[in-house]
């Protein structure tokens, strides 16, 4: 039987879905093309455009209009006697924007840690668990091809890992979704009386995006939480390592330089430049030192001129000095002639000058 | 018995097409936009090591305070984060309160920087961009701003080098990383940071990024992008989003090694208000840090909740330790108008009183 108000409604919903997509498109062929995707966020849209923010704000405004779209198909438009089942015709199937939301997170997130070994995840899905080689544990390998086998099956079982790590992931940010909604019922049950009731989409959005939150953030600070984020890192980490170390193995066959022979390359250079700074910075305090220590015998010198004292043990004082480099060692081995002169000099200008040649010409 | 709910479908419809008409007018004037510019306030290059340089902010006046003020950011940001516009501006601001601003760019580091430890940044370029602005104005000491990661690593430093810190200045700094509400803390409390750093090198900015719009999944991939919609029509906060985006995803990538310590002794073992802490051989005590020390934190901070920050008074060694509270997040102590009215003025009121 035909309802006049729904059909509306539908036919509403699929012109303004052509016009979403029919700009979308046009916005994205006005975009420099292609260009990577964010590779921790894939939007909804499938936009691979080159503007970021365009990209996210597409994103985050598409799973907003389905979710209104889908509302005000099956929320709005009913009139329930119960506010909680209108609630759960609001936001349920796949008119709910959380899962959008969190398409960044749960699937599309583990991707971005992923992408590389991405054909792997496809197989492994594919076919099941169960079908990888070496998924049920190793099976031994031999013959020549043994070694390859070997690491075929560990890549395989760490592949493995991995997607049970990130399905347990994903199974918690279930969890905090249907929590969301509980916490939503909870918010708009506090909202009944007149003036507070929620009467837009939009209040009714922004008020589960608290909820969301919330829910989110109570069981992301959760140490079940913390446990399964950090295997999920942790595994996809080793799946990525072993993939790199593959990676290697096929650039070395090839007489290509690795990524290990740059980093390590840049390791020892680092190294380097530290032992050069300190060594920079020792011999320098050293010479800091040394002319501190020259000065202060100089003026002790002076003054004893100046008194009329003997010169010679002070000469010894200097010579004792303590010297850290060779360079170092051999000015200073020079530096009683070169005071002496100087005293003498004072003493005896014309006489000095001729005894005796400058520490510069001896040279 | 009412209703919360009480939604006309007909009302609803309409704002689903008022949505539509803004977006479709909005995206008008986004697809004219152009790369939002920065506040771009006058400054002269001082120093520069590597991809690090120091940057000395001219302004149009001339400073008053004796004792320049070195800011110092986290690894993370870019100069931008206190530059952002005209009137968004924590340096500019600080200019015309009278300070001699100057900021390290941390610059952003590649492959060739993947073996930079906490040692090379703290007792290396920190030290030396010290050295440089102490130089120039022929100082023993000189006044420090550090900001949030910037902040632990001025804590470290002032720890270590406490003759040439006159005055210290933490901002949205972590110092306990393991206060309850730490989701940062929390998550990579688990991670085989050896594993993670051994395999990514150095930690791709897009990453770092991923994971801070996760603390906030919703608002931050979603609702924020909603409230947009409200804005395209005007140009002028139209171009204040951008600017922000720009800002927010222009991140440097992290030098692996520094990270791997940053994780394992800061994020993991806490070793900053555990005392345990080691930066080049040499132990971090906070209870060296007897200078005057201004802790500021924001009370809505996402990253660094503000326990983590208030932490600090309870282990510096100074007797002339003053805390602050901004009413707001982690952003927008720095952009916000509220934090261009707060903060400013009262860093500069609090030096100067230490100037005297």
């Amino acid at each position: 039987m035909a309802d006049p108000a729904n059909d509306f409604i539908r036919d509403y919903q699929s012109l303004a879905q052509q016009s979403w997509d029919a700009w979308t498109r046009q916005l994205q062929q006005q975009q420099p093309q292609p260009a990577a995707a964010n590779p921790f966020f894939t939007s909804p849209t499938a936009a691979t455009s080159g503007n970021d923010t365009l990209e996210r704000t597409l994103a985050g405004l598409k799973g907003y209009f389905d979710w209104m779209q889908g509302a005000a198909l099956n929320g709005a438009a009913a009139q329930p006697v119960d506010w909680r089942q209108q609630l759960q015709q609001l936001f349920g199937g796949a008119s709910q924007p959380f899962a959008q939301a969190f398409g960044g997170i749960d699937s599309a997130g583990a991707e971005g840690f992923a992408r590389q070994w991405q054909s792997w995840m496809q197989a492994a899905q594919h076919g099941g668990f169960g079908d990888l080689p070496g998924a049920h544990g190793p099976t031994p390998a031999f013959g020549q091809d043994r070694e390859q086998q070997m690491k075929q099956q560990a890549m395989a079982a760490a592949v493995l890992e991995s997607l049970q790590a990130s399905a347990r992931y994903q199974a918690l940010i279930q969890r905090s979704n249907a929590q969301a909604m509980q916490r939503l019922q909870d918010k708009l049950a506090e909202r009944a009386e007149p003036g507070r009731q929620i009467d837009s989409l939009k209040a009714l959005y922004d008020l589960w995006v608290d909820a969301a939150e919330e829910a989110y953030a109570e069981i992301a600070l959760t140490d079940e939480f913390r446990e399964v984020y950090g295997n999920m890192v942790n595994t996809q980490m080793r799946v990525r390592q072993m993939q790199q170390q593959q990676t290697e193995q096929f650039c070395q066959q090839l007489g290509m330089p690795t990524r290990s022979e740059v980093s390590s390359l840049g390791e020892r250079l680092q190294a380097l430049r530290r032992e050069f700074r300190a060594s920079q910075a020792t011999a320098t305090e050293d010479r800091a030192d040394e002319i501190m220590a020259l000065r202060r015998e100089l003026s002790a010198l002076k003054r004893q001129v100046a008194n009329g004292a003997k010169v010679a043990p002070v000469v010894k004082k200097v010579a004792s000095i303590k010297r850290s480099t060779s360079a170092v060692k051999k000015s200073v081995s020079k530096t009683p002639a070169k005071v002496r002169t100087t005293v003498a000099g004072k003493a005896k200008p014309a006489a000095a000058s001729k005894s005796r040649p400058s520490p510069r010409k001896r040279k | 018995m009412y209703t919360p709910l009480r939604i006309d479908p007909t009302k609803a419809l309409g704002d689903i097409a008022a949505f539509q008409r803004k977006l479709a007018a909005g995206m008008g004037h986004l697809r004219s936009m152009h790369e939002p510019e920065y506040a771009n306030t006058p400054r002269e290059l001082v120093y520069s090591e590597d991809k690090l340089k120091v940057w000395h902010f001219t302004g149009h006046g001339q400073a008053k305070s004796k004792t320049p003020l070195l800011i110092v950011y986290a690894l993370v940001n870019t100069v931008w984060m206190t530059d952002l516009q005209a009137d968004r501006s924590m340096v500019r601001n600080l200019l015309e309160q009278g300070e001699d601003v100057y900021l390290i760019d941390w610059g952003y580091p590649d492959g060739a920087d993947r073996w930079l430890t906490l040692d090379d940044y703290i007792n290396g370029y920190l030290d030396r961009c010290v050295d440089a602005v102490r130089k120039r104005h022929d100082l023993d000491a000189i006044n420090l701003l550090g900001i949030c990661q910037g902040g632990a690593f001025s804590l470290c430093y002032t720890a270590l080098h406490a003759d040439k810190v006159k005055n210290l200045i933490t901002m949205v700094t972590p110092v306990d990383f393991h206060t309850p509400d730490n989701m940062l803390s929390s998550w990579c409390r688990n991670m085989d940071v050896d594993l993670f750093v051994d395999t990514m090198g150095n930690i791709p900015a897009g990453l770092m990024n991923y994971v801070y719009l996760t603390l906030k999944p919703v608002r931050l991939n979603q609702q924020k992008y909603i409230g947009l919609v409200d804005i395209l029509d005007n140009p002028t906060e139209l171009e204040n989003f951008l600017r922000m985006e720009r800002w927010i995803f222009d991140s440097p990538d992290q030098a692996g090694e520094a990270f791997r310590q940053f994780i394992k002794d800061f994020y993991q073992g806490n070793k900053l208000v555990k005392g345990t802490l080691q930066i080049g051989g040499q132990p971090v005590d906070l209870g060296m840090i007897t200078q005057p020390v201004l802790n500021i934190f924001a009370e809505q901070d996402h990253l660094v909740p503000p326990d983590a920050s208030r932490a600090l008074g309870k282990h510096v060694g100074t007797t002339d330790y003053t805390q602050l509270a901004f009413k707001g997040g982690h952003i927008g102590i720095y952009v916000s108008g509220r934090a261009q009215r707060e903060v400013p003025p009262a860093i500069h009121q609090w030096l100067a009183e230490r100037s005297r």
